[in-house]
């Protein structure tokens, strides 16, 4: 018995000082704690190495397009640049800062951006930037923290109504018919549910149906996000219409169609229109060139006007060994020339008020999406939120059969514990 | 020690370092940083044992098992599925198996050799292909909703259904059922049973490991000498009895392996809902192991993470002690005995 | 030399104990030794007639396997078909058989670099574990050294530890090594399994003592006598440990997505996984993922037959009529 216990317990005393000696020599965690203060004129890295750019792609335009940025500034700039698609972004980027060796550059999204500000992943260079004034206020507002601006927007998009033009004339609907109000995309959309298509489509998101709460005055938290307001009489009356759409037969989650999200829906015909953001027109045009559409402004609601916004920002991860040149990219990409390029390429609207006259000169048919940007709001973007907002989206799914004053309880639960916390 | 003595312990030692290096690396002190992780307060930015981590003792623990947020919500959901999971899977895979394996080792059934390949091909597969075969053949107009339908049933959509089985077609739940909460999921929602969408990953686990265990129930009753079996068919025990009586007694420890086997793989089923659903729909496909993931990996809390992680792993040595207990062999009963001594008496 | 064991006692003569049918991540851990399948002798020799009772059995027998190899001729079928003809009619064959998921997958994604990938990986893992299984196997089961049982106590403790439980730790243990987001970091904690080692050591206890007795005496050295003499008896084991191993490692993908992140270092589990969830754009391609699924299996299953077929050569001497 004595002989097994020693031995059991070099054993415990070996496997002690193997995990004391790994956490002694760790060669592969870097000690970024003390590489300069996020703000102030704090030097910046600098070295010869290229560039990894890590991206959500919303598809093949995309990707394509920020390629051949990158190489083009490459070529002016002598550093190389290597972009790559994400497969799933948050993950990519939370086991690249674990590592000590992020990506350099990256999309850095509004409800992404608090937790990565909150653990020193990223490096705060707005105030590095030549000039901060021409981007939309109510962007640069969505990615600062504690008065720092942590990361150049890089464009931003807005939902709309997509509509089929040839569903919409074979139900003998003219340009007179477009639905300003509820009840009028209420009639508009029974009218389109016939041969075998529904009359509208959206994933089962709040990213979507957010909306319909905006148009009704609600919103999930208050402006400065320090109260939940998820439960209030406004979302109660939204979600209530959708319900009503729903119970009705005009429109269907594109889960309960077999797609996963509107836009496949939208494409694929199941659906004669979808509330989409512009990320769809350039799907549209790579995955179905063949579907004729057209964009309309969301209809109004019993407050009015109201559609949901979304950005993303250039992010530079703090350890990256080169953040001159990562300065030097994002400042190319959020160039107004640049920005037009991408919206030309997928659709997006730049980020810098300088842009818009040129852009809805050129992209007359997508003005409603520009149009909305005064009525468009973001969703939370503090910490903790994004977890309940991807919970609430779980819960969406079952909309048609559950009570909705007992589901948004549930939310403002949990969206009051994050604010707090 | 002699000469001989000392180089054969050197040959030992050094014959086995490779498999303690690399098993005590990656597999033994991993636990131990893991065990350290779940009880600080790290963020997943630089190392876990550096001076800025400080000891937070059960907090993160703490918020899995009470504190009425959405990490004891989301903690009480998976534990729903999985459970449920697991009480569907262990038995009909056992079952599953154990009849494949009688129809295959019959003297009756002619060409064997076909059909134990035919049944033990799926579980050579990856379960990344099988998922995704699966995502196609439960998909709303997949083949299986067309197999169902020429019996005039209208499937539903599978992987987006998150109607718990016995929920189906159920009305509006007690208020004594629906009030009342455990873990943040109320008792109405833990007797949902396995969504529709968990049911097509039932199916899928039974499709693939009922060969694996297939294979040692034949060997098992390869090593069964007939002679027992002849002495019950001579005393007049018919087929039924003879299998419950003679047969299943004495496959107790393949039983034992294959039950064990099933618990520990069943309460870590990650693979098919990370390729699959992940959690959808309505989280009904969460599993403690896919949230220990997204934890970590996704909302950056890595000490609720490494804690769910460890309290999965108390589970399933939990469960595997439970189904040691219940199958120990235990002495015959009066009973029994009785029944015996009398039969023996003819 | 003494008799080699026959392939039929070898690697499944003794009852398949917990210890050494535990499950390998990704994959199943077949007793192929065992799969003969013996027909128990009765009283007298009984000739196969066709009862009644056997043509029920075969058409119970045929209706399972339907419905075990339905899914792969689905998924076979539909992988040559087009997008909107797999949605349409899923059971039937082909309207027009096509190439254009196949050219999807190996034009437009990285499927050649998942491959070679997987194969890298494959043949260090299944080559190490094959080594060092066997070494540490033998080594437990016949050598005598200090600390004999407290290894062999670590390794059931090991083996009881479940391996998604280790799924964020070997990742922090990645790190810290500096073997993230490297071949090494996929490798390395792959290469010796304590399922491989029961095996082996299993298997060599059941060789007679009396072989390496003959092996020293004529000079051989311990690990002469393990490669030149013992090894090679254990033939079935090893192969039992090559088929899991290659399998284990084919079908891992935990264990990669905590280990890479680099496009350039995914495998075919990982790739295939992401193209599940829709990376290649506009969602829903079937015939693309499936014909993906499909090119995955082959290299297991062609191993499972290869394999499968030599052992049920090699024992029907064993197979007693």
């Amino acid at each position: 018995m004595q002989r097994r216990t020693a031995r059991m317990l070099t054993a415990g005393a070996m496997a002690l000082t193997a995990a004391l000696t790994l956490s002694a020599c760790g060669s592969g965690f870097s000690s970024s704690g003390g590489n300069g203060s996020g703000g102030g004129a704090a030097k910046l890295t600098s070295s010869d190495d290229p560039l990894t750019v890590l991206i959500g792609s919303s598809g093949d335009a995309e990707t394509a397009a920020v390629k051949s940025a990158a190489a083009a500034w490459s070529k002016s700039s002598g550093t190389g640049a290597t972009v790559q698609p994400a497969n799933n972004l948050d993950q990519q980027l939370a086991q690249g800062f674990a590592a000590g060796k992020p990506a350099d550059v990256f999309y850095v999204s509004t409800s992404s951006l608090a937790g990565y500000a909150a653990n020193g992943s990223l490096l705060a260079y707005g105030d590095q930037l030549e000039d901060t004034s021409d981007f939309y206020p109510t962007l640069t507002k969505s990615f600062t923290v504690d008065d720092q601006l942590y990361c150049a927007p890089k464009d931003f998009s807005t939902l709309a109504l997509f509509i089929n033009t040839k569903d919409w004339k074979a139900a003998g609907l003219t340009d007179s018919d477009v639905p300003t109000t509820w009840d009028q995309l209420r009639t508009v959309s029974e009218k389109l549910t016939r041969d075998g298509r529904v009359g509208l489509t959206t994933s089962p998101q709040i990213e979507r149906l957010g909306a319909f709460m905006t148009q009704a005055g609600g919103a999930l938290t208050n402006g400065a996000q320090t109260k939940a307001t998820v439960d209030s009489a406004a979302n109660v009356e939204a979600l209530d219409y959708v319900k009503g759409l729903l119970d009705d037969g005009s429109m269907k989650f594109s889960s309960d169609l077999g797609e996963s999200w509107g836009g496949d829906a939208f494409g694929k015909d199941k659906a004669a229109m979808t509330i989409e953001g512009n990320w769809l027109t350039g799907a549209m045009s790579s995955s179905y060139p063949s579907v004729d559409y057209k964009v309309v402004a969301l209809p109004k609601g019993p407050k009015g006007a109201g559609t949901l916004q979304f950005t993303n920002c250039w992010g530079i991860a703090k350890d990256s060994p080169n953040q001159k040149a990562a300065l030097s990219f994002v400042e190319k990409m959020t160039s107004t020339d640049q920005q037009l390029a991408f919206a030309k390429a997928f659709g997006v609207m730049p980020s810098v008020e300088s842009a818009a006259g040129t852009w809805k000169q050129e992209y007359p048919q997508y003005a409603a999406f520009l149009d909305q940007a005064d009525a468009a709001q973001g969703l939370p973007n503090a910490s903790g939120t994004a977890d309940v907002i991807a919970d609430f989206d779980s819960k969406l799914g079952s909309l048609r059969t559950t009570d909705t004053k007992t589901l948004l309880e549930g939310v403002q639960k949990n969206m009051a514990a994050a604010l707090k916390g | 020690m002699s000469r001989k003595n000392r180089a054969e312990a050197v040959s030992g030692w050094l014959f086995t370092a490779p498999t303690i290096i690399v098993l005590g690396l990656f597999l033994a002190v991993p636990v131990v940083m893991a065990a350290w992780v779940s009880v600080s307060d790290w963020r997943g930015v630089g190392s876990p044992f550096s001076s800025d981590v400080s000891f937070v003792g059960g907090q993160n623990y703490a918020k899995i098992l009470g504190g009425g947020g959405l990490d004891e919500q989301n903690f009480g959901t998976a534990l729903r599925n999985n459970l449920w999971y697991v009480v569907f899977v262990v038995p009909l895979q056992t079952a599953v198996a154990l009849g494949l394996a009688l129809l295959v080792s019959g003297r009756a059934l002619r060409g064997r050799g076909f059909f134990r390949t035919a049944f033990y091909f799926p579980s050579v597969t990856s379960s990344v292909a099988i998922t995704v075969l699966w995502l196609f053949l439960f998909s709303s107009t997949g083949a299986v909703n067309k197999i169902i339908s020429w019996a005039g049933i209208n499937g539903p959509n599978w992987f987006n259904e998150p109607t718990g089985l016995f929920h189906l077609g159920a009305g509006t739940p007690p208020a004594f059922l629906a009030d009342h909460t455990m873990l943040g999921i109320s008792w109405w929602e833990w007797l949902a049973g396995p969504s529709v969408a968990m049911t097509a990953f039932i199916l899928l686990a039974v499709f693939t490991t009922s060969g694996t265990f297939m294979l040692l129930f034949i060997a098992a009753l390869q090593n069964l000498s007939p002679e027992v079996d002849e002495a019950a068919m001579i005393d007049g025990a018919g087929s039924w009895t003879r299998f419950w009586r003679v047969t299943l007694p004495q496959l107790r420890p393949t039983l034992f392996t294959v039950l064990t086997l099933g618990l520990i793989g069943t309460w870590q089923v990650f693979d098919q809902i990370y390729t699959g659903t992940k959690g959808a729909p309505a989280n009904t496909t969460l599993t403690p192991a896919f949230l220990s993931y997204t934890s970590a990996f996704q909302s950056q809390q890595w000490g609720v993470g490494a804690a769910i992680a460890f309290i999965l792993f108390g589970i399933i040595v939990v469960f595997t002690l439970l189904q040691r207990w219940a199958l120990r062999d235990r002495p015959v009963s009066r009973r029994r005995m009785r029944w015996i001594e009398k039969g023996s008496t003819r | 030399m003494t008799s080699a064991p026959t392939p039929a006692t070898a690697g499944g003569g003794t009852e398949p104990t917990r210890a050494s049918r535990a499950a390998v991540p990704g994959g199943a851990v077949p007793d192929l030794g065992a799969t003969t399948v013996t027909q128990a002798p009765g009283p007298g020799r009984r000739p196969r007639r066709l009862t009644p009772r056997s043509v029920v059995l075969l058409v119970f027998g045929v209706l399972i396997a339907v419905v075990y190899l339905l899914p792969f001729y689905v998924a076979i079928v539909n992988a040559f078909k087009t997008d909107q003809d797999a949605s349409l009619h899923p059971l039937a064959l082909p309207v027009t058989w096509t190439g254009a998921a196949f050219q999807t997958l190996f034009e437009n994604s990285d499927f050649g670099i998942w491959a070679m990938n997987s194969i890298i990986v494959a043949v260090f893992v299944t080559l190490g574990r094959i080594f060092f299984d066997s070494l540490a196997g033998y080594a437990l089961a016949r050598l005598r050294f200090p600390g004999r049982q407290t290894v062999f106590a670590l390794l059931i403790a090991v083996m009881a530890v479940p391996g998604v439980v280790l799924l964020i730790p070997k990742f922090l243990v990645i790190n810290q090594l500096g073997m993230y987001d490297s071949y090494s970091g996929m490798i390395v904690p792959l290469l010796v399994d304590a399922a491989g080692v029961f095996i082996m050591k299993n298997f060599f206890e059941s060789i007679p003592v009396s072989v390496e007795e003959q092996a020293k005496i004529d000079g051989a050295g311990t690990f002469r006598t393990f490669w030149s003499v013992v090894l090679p008896m254990a033939r079935p084991a090893v192969v039992t440990i090559t088929i899991l191993s290659f399998q284990g490692s084919w079908n891992e993908l935990a264990h990669f997505i905590v280990s890479t992140s680099s496009p350039d270092l995914t495998t075919l589990t990982k790739g295939v996984a992401s193209l599940a969830s829709g990376a290649l754009s506009a969602g829903n391609q079937f015939p693309v993922k499936l014909a993906a699924a499909f090119v995955m299996t082959i290299p297991v299953a062609v191993a499972f037959f290869v394999f499968q077929k030599r052992i049920m050569n090699g024992s029907d001497g064993a197979v007693k009529e």
